[in-house]
């Protein structure tokens, strides 16, 4: 059996580590846009910043893809899928090839979600931080960046924008919603975020959409954004992500925004999986959701490969969880960002709130302390009566002690 | 099958004997006196939780297909096959709190000082040596077990057994009379 990987990220690696972990006999062809081994994007910004090394970003040894038997094409990019006759073309070193499979796995990510604004979707001065190629790239041309824009304040904007001030570069985020993280926090909880952000000089511009970027001879000059023009020699577009799907057109995939999976990430096309960013899953309550992160892609990804092997295995289903640091501070949060029921605790910096619906958690957000949010996380998952949170300080540990079974209260029958 | 650590809860009396244990073997000097003194502090890696008339002492479980050890971005917590231990390598921990996000039973905490991932370790030191971990060894109720889950469910079988039949009671008297004074329990 041939089994292909396109992608060699988190997800792509878990199910081909799966696959060898089951014994059977296949060969693996893994094909990685970027030249690089597996590294893990998620410590990217703190690559930039200084704090993590290049050579600590690399997750495997440099045996692991010998020793388990994966012919990595690195520096490829697969360019059509054709499951008719089971075959994908990928183009390498300006040459397109195609190679047959018996079982594909689709596990090529997220790309930036770029607006169609002028001058934003690249070029000198312009960057995005997705690759550990656009993290050289930022390193390789902060020399005499004295003031930056960053678009986006997701985690990943809000994460750039901490390792530029920690480089010397004064930041302006530029949000187009009316607070940041806006996929993660209530309104309430974002307006601290922003506090702490312009605490550490970080100058934040919400409700401003970005119209423009203008560029000199010597690269980037400024940025407009909500009439205003922000001087910047560096703009870092932290738009979102988006799966990229434009290869796999025609291949007949059902695709609705992620590529469309079911619970043993099968596709619509037999023999082709999918996994990590780029799928539209059953979240953990069952419906179809996008939920691009790390745990997701490498639960996924072992799913998946576990499939492929021929081991009936299904997914538990995507956790919506996030988490970032906003200078040292840890900020946390999953699923809903309303309730019929809202519960708080802590005030300012420190704070946790959990939303409820029908006395059951539907989501949850943590400032300055996130500790045992995990333990509401799967309050939510296994949607038990959250009820007895009422008025407490919302402490995970004690959740889980007052969940306990309790010991039997078998009284003795000669007592 | 791998020996990990297991609670009868109804023995528990709240004493954090297990508390100061964790924390002294987690020092440099893994003596009380001196470890109280030390810079960055021990930290004990189990806490006693108070649990209505219960008192429950709350550790990592060691997972066998742990949320922590999926989650971890660096690679930094990682899972031993060979003993079952889920340990985080401090060196490679960059304090992100994926784990601490996901983990279901609140058991992976941040250590302020070192601003890195926090947790059960399962003693390595003391069980190379044959010697049951801190917490273990220093419970005075017997509520802490280091044990094989099949040993540890006979046993719990055996208890209930014996209790219901009146032989014996599931946890000491003196135990069930204080636990009766923190707030009837007897439903």
């Amino acid at each position: 059996m041939e089994v292909v990987i396109v992608g060699n990220g988190p997800a792509g690696v878990a199910a081909a580590e799966a696959i060898r972990e089951t014994g059977i006999e296949c060969s693996v062809t893994v094909i990685s846009k970027e030249a690089e081994p597996f590294y893990s994007p998620c410590p990217l910004a703190e690559y930039v910043e200084g704090s993590v090394t290049r050579s600590s970003l690399f997750m495997r040894d440099g045996d692991f893809y010998r020793r388990n038997r994966i012919d990595l094409l690195a520096g490829a990019a697969a360019v059509s899928l054709d499951p008719s006759r089971r075959r994908i073309g990928v183009s390498r070193n300006g040459r397109v090839e195609q190679i047959t499979y018996d079982r594909l796995l689709l596990a090529s990510g997220a790309v930036t979600a770029i607006p169609p604004v002028p001058g934003l979707a690249g070029g000198p001065g312009v960057f995005t931080l997705k690759t550990l190629g656009d993290a050289d790239a930022i390193l390789d041309s902060l020399g005499g960046v004295r003031r930056a824009a960053v678009i986006g304040s997701g985690f990943i904007g809000l994460e750039a924008a901490q390792a530029l001030v920690r480089r010397g570069v004064q930041v302006t985020v530029v949000e187009a919603m009316g607070q940041v993280l806006p996929q993660m926090l209530d309104a309430e909880f974002a307006s601290r975020v922003q506090e702490r952000l312009e605490l550490f000089g970080v100058e934040v511009l919400l409700g401003n959409p970005v119209q423009a970027v203008n560029r000199g001879p010597s690269g980037v000059e400024s940025v407009v954004a909500g009439g205003r023009e922000i001087d910047c020699q560096m703009v870092v577009c932290a738009t979102g992500v988006r799966p990229d799907l434009s290869w796999m057109e025609g291949s007949g995939l059902v695709v609705d925004r992620g590529v469309v999976v079911n619970d043993l990430m099968e596709t619509s096309v037999d023999g082709v999986y999918a996994a990590g960013d780029v799928i539209r899953a059953p979240d953990w309550s069952g419906h179809l959701d996008l939920l691009p992160n790390w745990p997701n892609a490498v639960a996924s990804g072992r799913i998946a490969g576990l499939n492929i092997a021929g081991q009936r295995r299904s997914f538990a289903g995507l956790i919506p969880v996030n988490v970032v640091r906003i200078f040292d501070q840890p900020v946390s949060s999953f699923g809903a960002r309303h309730g019929e029921q809202v519960l708080t605790a802590g005030e300012g910096e420190r704070a946790r709130r959990l939303f409820l619906e029908g006395g059951r958690i539907a989501g949850g957000q943590f400032l300055g302390d996130v500790s045992g949010s995990g333990v509401f996380l799967e309050m939510m998952r296994k949607q038990v009566d959250a009820g007895f949170l009422e008025g407490t300080a919302l402490s995970g540990r004690r959740a889980v002690a007052a969940m306990l079974p309790k010991p039997p209260r078998v009284r003795s029958l000669a007592g | 099958m791998n020996e990990s650590i297991f609670t009868f809860v109804e023995r528990c009396v709240g004493c954090k004997s297990c508390e100061v244990a964790c924390a002294v073997e987690h020092s440099r000097s893994k003596v009380l006196a001196s470890a109280m003194g030390e810079t960055p502090r021990p930290r004990a890696r189990v806490r006693v939780q108070p649990a209505e008339n219960y008192t429950f002492p709350s550790r990592c479980v060691h997972c066998e297909d742990p949320a922590c050890v999926a989650a971890c971005p660096t690679g930094a917590m990682t899972r031993d096959a060979a003993t079952g231990a889920v340990r985080v390598n401090e060196d490679r921990c960059i304090g992100c709190w994926m784990c601490v996000t996901v983990c279901p039973f609140g058991a992976v905490t941040e250590n302020p000082e070192t601003g890195i991932a926090h947790k059960c370790d399962l003693c390595p030191e003391r069980t190379a040596r044959g010697e049951d971990p801190a917490c273990v060894a220093a419970c005075p109720t017997g509520a802490l077990v280091y044990s094989t889950a099949e040993r540890f469910a006979d046993e719990r079988r055996k208890i209930t057994a014996l209790s219901t039949i009146g032989v014996s009671e599931e946890a000491p008297g003196n135990v069930t009379l204080w636990r009766s004074l923190r707030g009837g329990n007897q439903r």
